[in-house]
């Protein structure tokens, strides 16, 4: 029964490598489900030739990733911490905010934010995309971090601040690399989910050499004269980094979703 | 190592980003040839892997020749939201495109919007410039109403039929002549449609019939009818119209001689008509002879469409104009003159893209081409009967809702022609009406958007300053340091953004307007949206979704993680496999997603057919297309798998013992220990599950566009097309609004009725 079922759920992604390695033609000709003949993995140079600047994308799309990443990191670590450590007027108020603007659907916003990026002359940059990472962070992430630093004993922080540390030497060199746990998780969170975004680089990314992978995809996706097994070539490429992750980092994805559900 | 890669990969495109962060401010103007640095010309156009692009370059290279210190920069037209939005993107964002190409059914919306540089004074200065070069009927297309021309064409393409001569012969039919007549196409239709493998279903067809709305004016003028009557008012209601549409309809229903396999959507797959299968195919333009030029096994040629009381025909095109935010518009208007000179028309031509305005092109071997077989010419000789859409009328939106109303019809045969067409008119004329009715309302003035996004922050600042002071107390200092970056976005890009919204939600306003145009609406958007006919249909297919995919993936997650339960090496490996397809991008679930579900070359039909099965055509079949989505969905349940695992390992087991001691069995023992256990959980999930189903987009945008008819047009994707499409950012407000309501409401309800079936330890039942 188990064994079916991992079938059942390896088949797609069998099938979209299996594809990609046909020759070029092949499942137009004779069916998406054909028996593979031959391989050809020259399909993904030649996929990689016909997705308009596919280097630049893989580029723009790392660039954000990884600042997007140090932008969450950078915001959430701090808002977590300060609703776990600190005593401020109207904080229990302020945290049930931020838990209910996880409710708040992106397209609420979309339309305002794109205008006062538009006002900004921001638009066809990448601010519009990383701005709200280090600004405002997501709600949930401020979360784990709370949480996280609420179980640490009191007396860590304590002791530091005994031994004359400011609230944030403190917090950068006691309390965060405690936190590693956390860290990893955000970080690897971003990561998926900043790779794998459609929509904000569709409505803010104009100019070619700004584009985002996801966005190349999307273009490839339309254009009629792309071989389907280019497609799936470019596709595994894509999602290819995202697998990777996902077995190198397997506990801390799998801990991260565990979180999530225990507020449940 | 990896950091290595890493600063490798930040080098490159970090100079990009800087430049383009610091393009968007440099000041406009400054065209002046004498400027030291080179002038950069951006112009939209072609994809790199269009055929013609070669010709591209060599008139952009022959341009730079001519005019030293000016670069041209070609910039792709594809990208994500397909090349006919890119260009109202760039405008909304105010970026600069000295020259872009359009389609010419929204030549109309884009002079209504005053985006177009009006190019009649910059021909008239040109000493170079002689109109009669150009074929009268088509630079008609270009025109306003002044008679002001705005762009020149890239190709144009009239539509006509193509007909399949060896399949005729072999029937013993003659091939039509040219003034042949709607009967004569029934009547050969009727004699070439076939079941050739005798499976009661016919695979030899008459006629593909295309079934976009261009494609069908032609039977509407044919007939006598017409798109607009005197007083500017749609009138796809009229009788003439209403019986060509019946035409099509019976073509495909009641005689069944048309087959449907040429809708847009479908332009990617092989077609009937490649494949032999079928006499005539169309009304579609000169560009489908790129693919058929590779046909082999039978000879084929072109027909100008059958003749109804009169012959007439519609005309596609793509023209190059300047838009309003161009920095150049001199030299950009002398790169348009290029672009429709000699060389791109001549080689547009000759690799099968369209025909040249240019008439000595027109005129030339490089489109007549006696070495093929076809007969070119007809494309010039139905240019007599050429009309375009009136240009008086926004068809942006109206193309699209009548086009799906017509494919209720025509493809799905759940509507009537009459009520079709019917419905067609109404919906056009309401969206002509509101347009008007805007344009009549106070404009708002920026002043109040501002208020509404400055209005948080500063009374924020006002109680951090009134408050911190007072108690002056070190520590919470310290804290709004720490929470300064989540506060700044909290006040600025949610709170001030969320009241923007409100405001815009009761006003109208085009992005690619100056805020300053702003309208104030009120409630009349609310009004609109409450008897949207879209809006009801889109809320249908999301409520549909919603409903069908949440408790499933509910279902499947619970069980999945039920068979995980216990540590064993297998269990640690599936639960690995089972979360693996939560990681893939939307994108790449629905391109791959959209060969697995393809009709006839499908993974999955291809799989049953080998099993002697005949599957349904997922995406296509009115009634299988949110299935399959839900089907996609529950591949995906990864991350509420994993929720209902940790709960399920949380569980007490000496409360289940107990209940195995009382005899319970396996489905007692799920029902009344583990269930209610894990109820919570429940809980969370089903509120995570409700939300996201709300919220699909990239899926439907990328496999379906919102097709067939409206069956999967989720709200955010009807929000995108009204805010990024046809351009009222106002109207999606009001609909961001609603859809923010429902899920709020929806989520009300639940939390609310949950305190009957969620149990929380500890507490009693």
């Amino acid at each position: 029964m188990i064994w079916l079922l991992i079938v059942l759920f390896l088949l797609p992604l069998v099938w979209m490598v299996a594809l990609s390695v046909q020759a070029q033609g092949a499942g137009l000709e004779a069916g998406m489900a054909s028996f593979p003949q031959g391989v050809h993995p020259e399909n993904y140079a030649a996929a990689v030739e016909q997705m308009e600047g596919f280097w630049h994308l893989v580029g723009n799309t790392t660039l954000l990733t990884v600042l997007s990443i140090g932008g969450q990191l950078f915001c959430c670590s701090l808002a977590g911490y300060a609703f776990a450590r600190m005593r401020f007027a109207g904080r229990d108020v302020l945290f049930m905010l931020v838990l209910g603007t996880m409710m708040l659907p992106p397209q609420v916003l979309a339309i305002p934010q794109f205008l006062l990026y538009r006002e900004l002359g921001l638009i066809d940059t990448f601010y519009p995309l990383l701005l709200p990472t280090l600004f405002g962070g997501a709600p949930f992430f401020i979360f784990l971090f709370r949480q996280y630093f609420l179980s640490l004993p009191a007396e860590l922080s304590e002791a530091a601040r005994v031994d004359g540390c400011g609230h944030f030497r403190t917090f950068f060199f006691v309390m965060l690399p405690l936190a590693r746990p956390v860290v990893g998780t955000v970080a690897i969170f971003t990561f998926l989910a900043t790779w794998n975004d459609f929509w904000s680089p569709l409505i803010y990314l104009n100019s070619p050499e700004n584009q985002t992978l996801t966005l190349g995809l999307a273009a490839f996706n339309q254009s009629y004269r792309v071989a389907v097994e280019l497609l799936m070539a470019a596709s595994s490429m894509i999602l290819a980094p995202c697998v990777l992750v996902y077995f190198l980092f397997q506990k801390v994805f799998i801990r991260g979703v565990r979180l999530s559900g225990a507020k449940g | 190592m990896i950091a290595g890669l890493v600063l490798a990969a930040l080098a490159a495109p970090a100079a990009e980003y800087t430049w383009s962060a610091a393009k968007v401010g440099a000041p406009s103007g400054g065209a002046s040839p004498a400027a030291q640095e080179p002038v950069v010309l951006r112009v939209m156009t072609h994809e790199r892997w269009f055929a013609g692009f070669a010709y591209m370059e060599q008139v952009t290279e022959q341009f730079e020749r001519e005019h030293p210190g000016v670069k041209v920069e070609l910039i792709s037209s594809s990208g994500g939201s397909g090349s006919r939005d890119k260009i109202k993107f760039a405008l909304a964002g105010d970026l600069p495109i000295d020259v872009t190409w359009i389609d010419v059914t929204e030549f109309s919306s884009f002079l209504e919007e005053e985006v177009l540089v009006d190019l009649q004074q910059y021909f008239d200065a040109d000493a170079e410039w002689h109109e009669e070069e150009y074929f009268a009927s088509i630079l008609a297309g270009m025109k306003d109403t002044r008679g002001h021309l705005y762009g020149l064409p890239s190709t144009f393409n009239p539509y006509v039929m193509y007909v399949n001569r060896s399949l005729l012969a072999e029937h013993g039919i003659a091939v039509p002549a040219d003034d042949w007549t709607w009967d004569d196409l029934l009547r050969i239709a009727r004699q070439v449609t076939r079941d050739l493998d005798g499976d009661g279903r016919s695979d030899q067809f008459g006629v593909s019939l295309t079934q976009w709305l261009q494609a069908i004016t032609p039977w509407i003028w044919q007939n006598g009818g017409r798109l607009l009557d005197e007083n500017g008012r749609v009138a796809l209601d009229e009788p003439a119209t209403i019986e060509a549409v019946a035409f099509l309809q019976s073509l495909l229903h009641e005689e069944k001689v048309a087959s449907d396999d040429a809708t847009f959507a479908n332009q990617l797959s092989v077609s009937l008509f490649q494949a032999g299968r079928v006499a005539f195919y169309g009304p579609v333009g000169f560009w489908e002879s790129y693919r058929f030029r590779e046909i082999q096994d039978f000879e084929w040629d072109y027909l100008p469409l059958p003749r109804g009381k009169q012959a007439a025909t519609a005309v596609a095109m793509r023209f190059y104009c300047v838009p309003r935010t161009a920095r150049h518009p001199q030299l950009a208007y002398e790169f348009v003159r290029a672009l429709a000179g000699p060389v791109m028309q001549r080689g547009l031509a000759q690799i099968g893209n369209g025909v040249p305005g240019l008439i000595s092109a027109a005129r030339s071997d490089a489109f007549l081409d006696p070495d093929t077989p076809q007969r070119e010419e007809v494309f010039l000789q139905v240019l007599d009967g050429a009309r375009f859409m009136p240009i008086r009328v926004n068809w942006a939106e109206i193309q699209d809702q009548s086009a799906a109303l017509l494919e209720q019809a025509l493809l799905l045969n759940t509507l009537s022609a009459e009520e079709a067409c019917r419905r067609a008119a109404a919906a056009a004329n309401e969206s002509l009406q509101r347009r008007a009715q805007i344009r009549t309302r106070a404009p708002l003035g920026k002043g109040w958007f501002l208020a509404a996004q400055a209005l948080v922050p500063l009374l924020f600042a006002a109680w951090l300053l009134l408050r911190l002071p007072r108690r002056s107390r070190r520590g919470e200092r310290h804290a709004w340091m720490f929470l300064a970056p989540w506060a700044i976005g909290f006040v600025f890009l949610l709170a001030g953004p969320a009241l923007v919204s409100a405001l815009l939600s009761l006003s109208e306003w085009s992005p690619v307007q100056d805020l300053d145009q702003a309208r104030w609406m009120g409630l009349d958007q609310y009004r609109r949206l409450a008897a949207d006919p879209t809006f009801h249909a889109s809320l249908r297919v999301t409520l549909y979704y919603a409903l069908l995919a949440v408790p499933l993936q509910l279902a499947v997650a619970l069980g999945l993680a039920m068979l995980l339960q216990r540590p064993a090496r297998t269990q640690g490996f599936a639960r690995t496999v089972f979360y693996l397809p939560a990681i893939l991008s939307p994108v790449i679930l629905g391109a791959m997603w959209r060969w697995i579900l393809d009709g006839d070359l499908g993974a999955i039909n291809s799989g049953l057919a080998w099993l002697g099965l005949r599957g349904p055509d997922w995406l296509k079949d009115p009634s299988w297309v949110v299935p399959s989505f839900v089907l996609m969905s529950l591949w995906t349940v990864g991350a509420q798998m994993l929720v209902f695992l940790a709960g399920l390992q949380g569980l007490d087991p000496r409360q289940i013992e107990a209940a195995r001691m009382d005899g319970a069995g396996r489905w007692r023992r799920f029902v009344h220990v583990i269930l209610p256990a894990l109820s919570p959980i429940l809980l969370f999930n089903l509120i995570v599950g409700l939300i996201n189903a709300f919220q699909i987009f990239a899926q439907p945008f990328v496999m379906t566009q919102g097709g067939p008819g409206n069956e999967s047009r989720f709200l955010v994707l009807y929000l995108y097309d009204q805010a990024f499409r046809y351009l009222r950012m106002g109207y999606a407000s009001t609909l961001a609004w609603v859809l923010l309501a429902m899920v709020a409401l929806l989520t009300l309800v639940i939390l609310r009725t949950s305190r009957r079936w969620v149990h929380y330890a500890g507490r009693p039942r």
